[in-house]
This record gives structure tokens, sequence and C-alpha cells, in this order.
């Protein structure tokens, strides 16, 4: 099976997609469409057999432009779309002027050839807005013969009919003009579409920022620096980065200490300081003088690369909610095109002179834009307003279960701590004819093999050498040094007997206990003030640990949160489980293995940064931030996002059916009725704008030790 | 109200100006980045360091 990327440019709206939708299904091959309107991208699931340019022309056959990289004249549209805005704007400041003449000179009796003046100026700003503003609405709505209805239907026939017969009635010399009107509506919509294209371009930007790395690193080689690209360096080169340089390559740092400046991946500008041998991931920025490392990826297995191919995943998946909306869209276009002739039949019969201004002004007042931009709009704005504070949403309506959380469950180990635990002592348990250098070091080799957060503590291996390595889930790992069998893990694993005093990670060689590791691991520095918040905002937190039930009391007294201990990977399902049975809708938050059946389980899963591919790629939303009160931000965001769905909602339909009647009974002027849809459709947009501005959640100043800037 | 016949064409040049001159600075990027220049101030010189 194979995923291909398809853009296509003159995609507008619900319409639009449906029916590429239709057309690329009905192909052989073809597995799943995910079509993103916002990014105007198409992904298509298809078997290996079926080529992508069969698939290009088929959506080239239904009266589209694909193309099949992503698109780089995004700026060159936007730019398109501000001249033509700046236009419309600048003539409907003079056609407004030249109006109020018109109206006042309704009331006061104005002379007949002053009248002709002013229309005529009309006449003269209206025609660059029709013939160059405007264009874009008629050239979709021509398309539209081919394609299928779409929202510029209803929008290019108003203008044109309304042009038009005033055009005739300035020649005749006789009866109402409404350039006013022409000039407004196009001014107004093209301003709702301006802003969701910048909209649509922020949160593609945040995303680009992801996948933009250098196309070259410097490779060192005998103390010279080769540019070499990117592709060619392979795993476990050194690289130099030099000051003020993006790290191209994962890696670890070889000299003394480097100054970063990580807020691509997190979102926080602070700078921060990586030691020798710590991580450090592609795309940040070297703040600090050069320094040294070694890669520990390719540049396609990135973590930046991993994180922004589930971004896009995200961005093609259609919420339920903005599918539904795209229904109420695709039946509303005929409808309204249906009304608009009844209308206009109705007055033929009782009122012709009327006929045309009511079927006009239902033609207006009735255009669904407002309801098709409403949710897509405010998804995307939280998504871009998530990103700011280093929270990807791996999948998009996601959003919609997170406004209704109400409990979570937290993972203790790489979650709720640090995920740079120390190893403080190692203490002798038993003579098994090894000393404490070379338990240490079996230790060490075993460890390569666990996933387990705590693992990291221990140091690279020296010379033991660990065959028939296998991890047992919730316990430990076992495997064969020098023919003898070695086993690392909880007490209860390696034959301790069961109490919770011996906490600490035992060594057992055939099975005796030989060692005992002691490992302390700092809770993170924001997890009191997150979870007291997340508490405020009605989220119950609960940790769940396999750890010790000494240790886990202790972090829960310090952090107030319910605990639960000594728990298997089941049990961890099992307790998400009950939460829901009790109506809870509950967030999981985890980064190992281990925790993969309860985040699936979860009505929203959600992985540290630090966690395996694998659990990130079963996530639906993934915490590039350190900090664990990007969750609190995550949920204030979710809530906001769905309250903001719903005003844009409620209010687009109540508008819609709020206006028809009085329009289609000729109580509106065409004029009020291009107010009220372009600015019901610019409204909500702005209302989905909001949600960029939700303030990040911050630890009250007492409570956190900041670090000092790394400058 | 003769006057009309003189001021009405004047503006019309006018706006025809200000629209030229508008085309003229979104062609030449005046409108891209709005947001970034505000902080350029605030960073440092990459060639003084």
């Amino acid at each position: 099976m194979t995923l291909s990327t398809i853009s296509v440019n003159d995609m507008h709206c619900a319409s639009c997609v449906s029916k590429i939708e239709r057309t690329l299904r009905e192909l052989e091959g073809v597995l799943e469409t995910h079509i993103n309107p916002a990014r105007r991208q198409v992904l298509v699931e298809h078997a290996d057999g079926t080529d992508t340019a069969t698939l290009l022309a088929r959506i080239e056959q239904a009266g589209f432009h694909p193309c099949l990289t992503s698109n780089p004249r995004q700026s060159l549209r936007q730019r398109d779309l501000l001249k033509r805005l700046g236009i419309a704007g600048l003539a409907m400041m003079q056609v407004m002027m030249a109006a109020l003449a018109l109206y006042a000179g309704a009331f006061e009796d104005m002379d007949p050839s002053v009248r002709r003046l002013f229309e005529i100026t009309s006449l003269t700003f209206c025609i660059p807005v029709v013939a160059y503003s405007a264009m874009p609405f008629f050239s979709n709505a021509i398309a539209a013969w081919r394609t299928g209805l779409n929202m510029d239907v209803p929008i290019a026939l108003a203008i044109a009919c309304a042009f038009a017969v005033s055009l005739a009635h300035t020649l005749n010399g006789a009866g109402e003009v409404y350039y006013d009107s022409v000039v407004m509506f196009t001014f107004l919509l093209l301003t709702a579409r301006y802003i969701d294209d910048r909209l649509k371009q922020r949160f593609d930007m945040s995303n680009a920022a992801l996948a933009a790395l250098p196309a070259t690193g410097l490779v060192l080689e005998d103390n010279r620096r080769i540019p070499t690209p990117l592709v060619d360096i392979a795993t476990g080169s050194r690289l130099w980065v030099e000051q003020g340089n993006q790290i191209p390559l994962d890696g670890r740092v070889e000299s003394a200490e480097a100054t970063l400046d990580e807020s691509v991946l997190t979102g926080e500008s602070q700078w921060v300081s990586r030691a020798c041998g710590e991580s450090v991931y592609a795309g940040t920025l070297n703040r600090g003088p050069g320094f040294c490392l070694r890669t520990s990826a390719t540049y396609d297995s990135t973590r930046i690369a991993g994180i922004a191919d589930l971004a896009n995943r995200a961005q093609a998946d259609k919420p339920q909610v903005a599918q539904l909306a795209d229904r109420i869209a695709a039946v509303f276009v005929p409808a309204v095109l249906c009304l608009a002739a009844l209308t206009f039949v109705a007055w033929q019969l009782a009122n012709p002179e009327k006929a045309f201004v009511a079927a006009l002004t239902v033609l207006v007042v009735s255009c669904p834009c407002a309801l098709s931009l409403a949710t897509p709009a405010a998804i995307t704005a939280a998504m871009t307003r998530l990103r700011q504070t280093g929270i990807v949403l791996t999948r998009s309506d996601a959003l919609l279960q997170i406004a209704r959380v109400n409990a979570a469950l937290f993972d203790k180990t790489g979650t709720l701590t640090e995920h740079a635990p120390d190893l403080v002592d190692v203490e002798l348990l038993a003579d098994v004819g090894v000393d404490r250098d070379g338990l240490l070091d079996i230790a060490a080799a075993l460890q390569r093999h666990a996933n387990h957060p705590l693992a990291r503590a221990f140091p690279e291996p020296k010379r033991a050498v660990v065959n028939d390595a296998r991890i047992v889930p919730g316990a430990g790992v076992e495997g064969r040094w020098q023919n003898r069998e070695v086993k690392i893990g909880s007490g209860a694993f390696c034959g301790l007997p069961t109490s919770d005093a011996e906490a600490g990670i035992i060594l057992a060689l055939d099975g005796t206990p030989a060692a005992r590791f002691e490992i302390a691991d700092p809770l993170r520095p924001d997890a009191q003030p997150a979870i007291e918040a997340l508490r405020r905002t009605g989220v119950r937190s609960t940790m769940v640990s396999g750890d010790a039930a000494d240790r886990c009391a202790a972090l829960a007294t310090q952090l107030h949160i319910d605990y639960v201990a000594r728990q298997a990977p089941e049990t961890k399902l099992e307790i998400t489980r009950t939460l829901q049975n009790e109506g809870a809708r509950v967030m999981v938050v985890g980064d190992g293995i281990n925790d993969v059946p309860a985040l699936a389980a979860a009505d929203v899963s959600v992985a540290v940064l630090e966690s395996s591919d694998l659990v990130k790629s079963r996530t639906d939303v993934l915490l590039l931030s350190r900090r664990l009160g990007a969750l609190v931000d995550l949920v204030v965001v979710g809530r906001r996002a769905a309250r903001v769905i719903r005003q844009n909602l409620a209010w687009a339909l109540s508008y819609n059916l709020v206006a028809i009647p009085f329009a289609a009974l000729g109580f509106m002027p065409p004029w009020v009725a291009a107010l009220g849809m372009a600015s019901s459709s610019t409204l909500v947009m702005l209302n989905a704008t909001r949600l960029l501005r939700v303030p990040a959640w911050r630890p009250p100043a007492d409570s956190v030790q900041d670090v000092a800037p790394g400058s | 109200m003769e006057i009309l016949l003189l001021l009405i064409p004047i503006s019309i040049v006018l706006i025809g100006i200000a629209g030229v001159t508008f085309v003229w600075a979104v062609n030449n990027d005046q409108f891209e980045e709005l947001d970034r220049h505000g902080f350029d101030i605030l960073e440092d010189d990459p060639g003084e360091k």
C-alpha cells in the first residue's frame, strides 16, 4: 500500500471535496482518501499497482488542477487575494460615499442630473471590483459547470445579476442601482476569505517550521569541516554545528556543553543547555558557541520529521463535525438557488416590480458560507495555537474529545518525572562471584535492551555482553551473560521477597538477587502546579505506576494526587475502563510501551516527547514541551475551541433561518442582505481567530524555580 | 453643485493612484511577514558577536 499526497489548489468548498472524494473512490485500487480542504490537500491510500499519474489524471478530469508536491505558490495566492481585497476596499469607500449622497438625495429631492452623476461615479468604482476583485468567485462558479455546485455559484450569480441590473438602470436613467451592495458584498467576502487563508498559512508555517531543516551539515573529518548533503550523512557521523545554525540531525553532544533554542519543538523561548552526552534534536537552534555532535538518526528518521508526518496526518483527517457542516452546505447550495428562483416566480405573480430585488436578496442572504467555515476555521486556529506551546495533535477530532475530559491518568516514571534519571547508589546484596563494577556493567548491558525510562540512568556497558535479552512487560529484562541467567527489574521479578520497602532496581544472577541500584528520578519542575491547575479546571488526576507503593505515596503527597501503585499494564487498562464506566472522559498521559493498552482505550491519549515511536504513532496528542503545564493549555484550548464551534454553528444557522423569511417577503433591502451575509462569514472567522490568542498557562511564580536563561 | 464635476474626476484619479500604489506595494513584498520585523530590533546583529 502506498500513500500519496496531492495538492489541489482550486479546491475551495465542501462540494469540491465530495466531488474529488467520489471521483477517487470510483478508481480501482484506491483504499482510502483523506481530504483536507484547509491545506487544499488530498491524501490517498492506494494499492501499489495504482500509480499517482492515474490519480492526478482522474482529479484533472473532474475539473481541478492537481499537483504532486506541496504548494510553493501559497504566498502568491495570498498576495493575489490581498490585491483584490485592497482594490475592493478603496472602491468601497468611494461607492459608499456616493451611495450616502444618493440616499440623502432620495429624501431631499436631488436634482436628477446630480443623481446621475453620482450613479456614474459609483459605476466607475464598481467596474474594477466586479472585473477584478470578484473574479475568483466568477471563475469558481464557471468551474462549477464541470465540478458540480459550489458555494461560489450563488455568490457569483448575485454579484453578476445585481451589477447587470444596476448597469441597465444607469444607462436607461431610471430605476434603482445596487452598486453599493455589490461592492460591499465582494469586499466582506474577500475579507473572510483572506482571514481564512492567513489562518491556514499560519498553520502551514508552523508545520513547515517542523519540516524545514538545512540541506547540508558540516561533517568533521581529520579536523576539517566538509559540507555534506544530509541525505548522505550516516548515523554515527561527527558533525560540527556553527553558532546560530540549526542542528541538522538528531544526535548526542560531544563537546562539553551546548546552548540551544528548542522553541521550534517545545514552544519555549528560554534557551536550554545540554551537557556532553545529552540528546539534541534536529531543527533546534545553536545559540551558544559551535559544538560537535555525533548523529543518531538519518535525515528521514529525525524526531522532527516524525512529528511533521503525524501533524500532517492530523490535518488531513476531517472531524465529524466538519463533515456534518459540509453535508449541510452541500444540501444548502441547491436549496438556496431553488429558493431564490421560487421567490422570483412568487413575486412575479404578486408584484413583478419587486420580483428581482426579492430574489436577489434571498440569493445573497442565504448563502451558507458561514456555516461551512464555522468548524474548520476553529479547528485550524486551535491547532495553530496549541503548536505555539509545543502541543501537536495527531488526530484533529481529538480536539472535540479534549473539551470533555474530566479525568486524567498519569504514568509516573518518565511522565510526571523528568526523563533524566540518575543512578545514585549501588548496594551489593549477595556474593555471586562478580565485583561491584562487574555487576554494574552487566546491569548496563541488560538495560540497553530495556525501553523503560529508568534504564537511561545506567552508563554505556564497557565489556559485558548479554545474549537472548527479552523484555518482560511491567517487570524487567532477562537474558544470558556468560551462560548464566541474568535478570534486572523489580524485586518480585528478581526473586526478592515482595516487600514494598525493598524499592530500587534489582539485578539477579541465576535467580539470586545480587545488587540493588538506587535511582533518583526528579519530578518535572511544574508537575505540582500543573496538576493543581488541572484539578481547578475540573480534571481529576490519578497517578498509576508499576513502582513500589512507598515511592508512589511520597510523590502523590507532594503532588496532591490519587495514586495506584504496583500496576501491571493490564490493570492500567482496567482502571481506565472503570473510570469510563463511571462516566468519566479519561485522558491518559504516558510514555512507554506498557502504557499502550491504556492509551488505546483512553478518550484522549497523550504521549510525551521522549516516548518510543510506537507510542507516539498511536496517541492523539504529542507533548513536545518538557512542561506538564502544556496539558493545562490543551484542556483550556480544547474547551474554548468546542465553545467557539458551538457559537459559530449556532450563529450561522440561526442567522440563515431568521434572515431568509424576511428577504423572501421583501422586507430587506439588498445592501442589508449583503452586509448581513458577508459579515456573518467574517464574524465566524474572527471568532475562530480568538483561539489564537488564548494565553499560555504559566505556573504561579513561587511554585517553580526558574532556570536561568542559557545566554 | 458644478464643483462636483471637477472634484469627482479628481477623486477618481487620486483613488486610481492609491490603487496602483497599493498593488505596487504588495508586489514589492511590503506586506510579507508583517509580524517579524517588529522583533528585529531585539535580535543581536549576527555580525557583532
